[in-house]
């Protein structure tokens, strides 16, 4: 991705968080979310990670109003690192999965912790752009996945568009492909998982 | 209900490409248990949960993108969760 402004200390939302602002929240974990997922990529291969970082966010949400912030940037990041990795750590235990090494603790933290690049508005809206050229039943499929929010299974997004589960997959995969490489004629670089 | 798969991440059947692509997506089911894994996941073999791990490592930042917020499904389906509209 694009390089921008190095990324602010996410703790500026904690007051409003604690007050129980869910707006606030959502703010926080739009720094926060990618970070917190990238902290449990040692744990992919024996847990499911998307399960355990939403889990991980709602504990966080719960447990806010408890926050004491340590002088340091980022400390509900930091605390939201620790309560994935522990959820990840005790998965692994009650699945009896083969253990993973999970990275020291600190290092994790160190590197959660440190600047990244904030969202580039040209970025944004060269995104936005390539998506307004998709076909019309992959646009449909990968419009059907942003509406749905998570909320949704593929197979009920599917049935509301007409599709076959294995169709929707297949637009879906489509809307992927041709986004990637609308982006990368703009001269935007993609990860290759995108494109692939 | 999940698309077929092989068990195979090495990335030899269509199959399990769907696989993959259904669970890079933010949608996890309800569940009794803590956490709500999607049932495809099960049939991944490590190869194959590695590539959903940084397929949806990807997505998230495209679908953030194109939020006017800033926020992706996963942000959406936990915000979701914390105002009990899910």
């Amino acid at each position: 991705m694009v390089a921008g402004a190095l990324s602010m200390d996410l703790d500026v939302h904690v007051a409003a968080i604690v007050g129980g602002d869910p707006r606030a929240f959502g703010a926080w974990l739009a720094g926060a979310e990618p970070r917190v997922r990238d902290s449990l990529r040692s744990f992919a291969q024996v847990v499911d990670v998307e399960a355990v970082l939403q889990e991980t966010l709602l504990r966080v949400w719960q447990v806010a109003p408890r926050f004491v912030a340590d002088g340091r940037d980022n400390g509900l990041l930091r605390l939201a690192i620790r309560i994935g990795r522990n959820l990840a750590i005790s998965e692994v235990r009650r699945t009896r999965a083969t253990p993973t090494d999970g990275g020291d603790l600190e290092t994790v933290l160190a590197a959660a912790a440190a600047p990244r690049p904030a969202p580039d508005p040209m970025l944004r809206r060269a995104i936005g752009e390539c998506r307004d050229q998709l076909p019309p039943r992959p646009r449909q499929a990968l419009d059907a996945r942003l509406a749905g929010a998570g909320g949704q299974a593929d197979d009920e997004l599917a049935a509301g568009l007409g599709m076959r589960l294995n169709t929707f997959l297949q637009n879906f995969t489509r809307a992927r492909q041709l986004l990637a490489d609308c982006l990368s004629r703009r001269g935007v670089a993609i990860t290759l998982e995108i494109g692939e | 209900m999940t698309a077929a798969g092989n068990g195979s991440g090495d990335g030899g059947g269509r199959s399990d490409d769907l696989l993959i692509e259904q669970v890079a997506g933010a949608y996890r089911p309800p569940s009794r248990t803590e956490l709500r894994y999607h049932p495809a996941w099960h049939d991944l073999d490590p190869a194959g949960r590695e590539r959903a791990f940084a397929r949806a490592r990807a997505l998230r930042a495209l679908e953030a993108a194109l939020d006017p917020d800033g926020l992706s499904t996963t942000a959406h389906a936990v915000l979701a969760r914390i105002t009990g509209r899910r």
